[in-house]
């Protein structure tokens, strides 16, 4: 793949996000979106004036809003602005992230503010998913994101005791982190007491795939600030560069079940991290990086795409979650913010990644902030079926 | 009893009459249960549109029982706790029949709290609203009286509540001769008098109320009408209410399905399954793709794969999803399984159902080991659609 160095950095100058939660029946959708766009206003210290185009994107059609930014000018302040709208599915917040990126990179605008929503409750989510297949013939057999399969390849390759407890040990230390977000959607302080007994109780979804791991479904919305280097270090007390990103699809696929060693199904989650990696040097990703926000919609996918992501070998990721060290404190903190297995609310969910990675390379993410600094973070995003978008954080304007 | 956000566990209990709903009860027969940690169990039947709430030594014969703890269990009735959430973490466990529980969502308004921080115009518009309901005719039978209260201030007014036959009636404004007139200078005083914040004597020693007529009559108040309760600790009005619009969405649509896709199609009216050959890596797609996304080039040449095969996976679906041709909820368990039909190999595998009934005994293949073999169980009407296969079945 052709890939060119960017004509201007780019810095994120401000970061917004409202509460995630499954009650905000108390605004409608522009009301919401307003929360987080004050905010990130707020936080670059600029008003609606300095932005000079607005990209907003959530899921298609979850909420049967056709063109919701039309209705969202209201709240997102693109009124008589130039205003993109995105949408790609999961990575959709991610996405919206590039163009952001992009957009400045190019020299077409110096400050661009991308929008990531959703309104889980005011929709069907697994209706929603279950319609983003072909509708000639997987639309028929489909249950939405749901699907054992993961929990299935895992236990197959480290055996049933060992996966199933690994699992449950994510989980719960993303559950701690939650519990130091005051944001997080769902924070249940569970215990790693709890392992044990949650494998056993927890009601399952499909086949291994139990409901303590599956992600929640939020409203919430998120916003974040990107800008050139001359305006960003005017204006920002911090600026987080965006070193890179990198976007990789997949056909619309499910023949990825053959189990035969001969036919191995290529990943694009190892693919994209693979080239991201050899395009700017990194030779080892776990010490290279302080913080990782990934977007986990599941335990089990979780414990899994970190062998991808982190190019390892044999059982390095289910080392990395059973000896902590992908902890608050760890060698390799993941999701400090609870990740969003706490909060998902799909079409901010990816731009939560990023706004999540760029405060903490701030130092400014509170009580969820790593104690050691950062100067390195990754941010991923994931869609269907099997998409991947990777973003690279910089403290220092060095690469 | 413990107080959440001001809300006792068994007011959940005690306002469920007045928050029944027996459109949401309909054809419901039954018992349920819950058992509170630390606060007790109660029994809930419903039968012909009609409930009863009671506390109960044991909860045998419910068809469910819903076990929390207090907080929780006043958290999830009155919105402050998520319910899903509660569910998820185990802090709300559900024994017995679960979609027989979930009817008894439907059964009940939700409970209000009411709002925290009342006016004094507020409080005297309860009180006075509620005079009627809080008489008590065996207190004082044979009394034959008019009581006027006279409130000063903000919030103030002029009532009279006129007692006969052990009946009690309220209007606004003044009677002819009141057998005892109760006049208070400041509206908010007479509240906190009602609240128990402060005592009617010191109001009157103070010269902020006086009694004018039958000072015994008066002084019996407290008996002839039951205390005034707060709405806060039993449902009441919020602030405003949170409206949610409901809407459905019904489209008819129609999907082209292109030549590639539609001779596939069309052979299952024949009973045959046919898949496309990528010419440059050789893989079968089934159903079949325009192109080989992989490779970028055209897939064009056909060939008949199956109909029988083995399974390499199976879905094991538990969650009750909605079927997107139907809107109505699948019915659980159901197996979704990736089969290689015969001819195929690799990654090559068709996706469909299984017999539900014989879900357990699949197995699924892996490396050098083949999983369950199983035929496809055809419609006698054959459309060209997915369903023109019913579903998969064990060939023995």
């Amino acid at each position: 793949m052709a890939h060119r160095k960017k004509n201007r950095n780019v810095g994120i100058i401000g970061v917004g996000q409202t509460k995630y939660s499954s009650h905000r029946e108390d605004v409608n959708q522009p009301e919401m979106i307003h929360e987080a766009i004050s905010a990130a206003l707020k936080d670059a210290g600029i008003t609606m004036k300095d932005i000079d185009c607005v990209v907003h994107g959530n899921m298609e059609l979850f909420e049967m809003i056709h063109q919701p930014d039309l209705w969202h000018v209201l709240g997102t302040g693109a009124y008589g602005k130039d205003s993109i709208r995105i949408t790609t599915g999961g990575t959709v917040g991610a996405t919206i992230g590039c163009a952001a990126d992009n957009l400045v990179a190019s020299g077409m605008y110096d400050i661009v503010m991308a929008i990531g929503f959703e309104k889980l409750q005011e929709g069907h989510t697994t209706g929603g998913i279950t319609n983003m297949a072909d509708p000639l013939w997987f639309r028929n057999l489909q249950t939405g994101a749901l699907t054992g399969s993961k929990a299935y390849d895992v236990i197959r390759e480290f055996g049933e005791e060992r996966a199933k407890k690994v699992s449950l040990m994510y989980r719960i230390i993303m559950d701690k982190h939650a519990c130091l977000n005051p944001l997080a959607h769902r924070a249940f302080g569970l215990e790693f007491e709890q392992i044990d007994d949650l494998v056993r109780t927890s009601p399952k979804l499909v086949g291994d795939l139990k409901l303590i791991e599956m992600c929640s479904q939020s409203d919430g919305a998120c916003a974040v600030i990107y800008a050139v280097e001359k305006k960003a270090k005017e204006l920002a007390r911090t600026p987080v560069w965006v070193r890179d990103h990198i976007t990789v699809h997949r056909e619309e696929t499910f023949v990825m079940f053959g189990y035969d060693e001969n036919y191995p199904v290529p990943m694009t989650h190892r693919f994209a991290a693979e080239q991201l990696y050899k395009r700017n040097g990194i030779k080892n990703p776990v010490e290279y990086f302080d913080v990782f926000e990934m977007y986990d919609p599941a335990a089990w996918w979780a414990v899994d795409w970190l062998r991808d992501f982190f190019q390892l070998k044999g059982d390095e990721h289910l080392k990395l979650v059973e000896n902590r060290e992908i902890m608050i404190g760890g060698k390799i903190p993941v999701n400090p913010s609870g990740g969003v297995i706490a909060s998902n609310p799909i079409g901010a969910t990816a731009l939560v990644r990023i706004a999540e990675a760029a405060l903490q390379v701030r130092g400014d993410a509170g009580r969820h902030q790593i104690p050691t600094p950062v100067n390195h973070a990754l941010a991923s995003g994931f869609g269907g079926t099997m998409w991947t978008v990777l973003t690279m954080l910089e403290k220092e304007l060095n690469w | 009893m413990a107080e959440y956000w001001g809300v006792k566990v068994e007011d959940i209990f005690n306002t469920m009459p007045e928050r029944f709903r027996p459109d949401g009860a309909k054809g419901v027969d039954a018992s349920f249960g819950y058992e509170i940690k630390d606060e007790g169990r109660w029994r809930l039947s419903v039968k012909d549109g009609a409930m009863k709430i009671e506390k109960a030594a044991d909860l045998e014969g419910c068809v469910s029982i819903m076990k929390a703890d207090g907080e929780t269990f006043v958290g999830v009735n009155t919105g402050k706790v998520d319910g899903v959430n509660a569910f998820t973490s185990g802090k709300v466990k559900v024994e017995g029949d679960f979609g027989a529980f979930g009817k008894t969502a439907k059964m009940f308004k939700k409970f209000v709290i009411g709002k925290k921080e009342m006016s004094t115009a507020d409080y005297i518009k309860d009180m006075f609203g509620t005079l009627v309901s809080r008489f008590q005719p065996k207190n004082c039978p044979g009394l034959d009286a008019s009581i006027t209260y006279q409130i000063g201030g903000q919030g103030g007014g002029v009532w009279t509540a006129i007692i006969k036959d052990g009946k009690c009636s309220l209007k606004e404004g003044h009677v002819d001769k009141p057998t005892v007139k109760l006049e208070v200078n400041e509206a908010k005083d007479w509240v906190d008098v009602m609240l128990g914040k402060s005592d009617p004597f010191s109001l009157l020693s103070a010269g902020r109320a006086a009694i004018v007529g039958e000072t015994a009559l008066a002084m019996k108040l407290g008996e002839i009408f039951a205390k005034y309760q707060p709405p806060a600790s039993l449902g009441g009005e919020p602030e405003q209410e949170l409206l949610v619009l409901k809407k459905t969405i019904s489209v008819k649509q129609r999907f082209a399905t292109g030549p590639v896709m539609g001779k596939f199609l069309n052979a299952l009216k024949e009973k045959k399954l046919i898949a496309n050959k990528c010419p440059s890596c050789g893989r079968l797609q089934i159903p079949p793709r325009e192109v080989c996304a992989e490779c970028r080039v055209s897939a064009d040449e056909w060939v008949e794969v199956g109909p029988r095969g083995q399974v390499r996976y199976m879905e094991y679906v538990y969650y009750a999803s909605p079927d997107p041709l139907t809107g109505e909820t699948r019915e659980t368990p159901y197996g979704m399984v990736n089969i290689l039909l015969d001819g195929c190999k690799g990654n090559d595998t068709f996706a469909h159902l299984i017999r539900r009934d014989q879900m357990d005994l699949i197995k699924n293949g892996t490396y050098g080991v083949s999983g369950t073999r199983v035929r496809p169980v055809w419609n006698d009407r054959r459309i060209g659609s997915v369903f023109d296969i019913k579903h998969f079945e064990i060939d023995e």
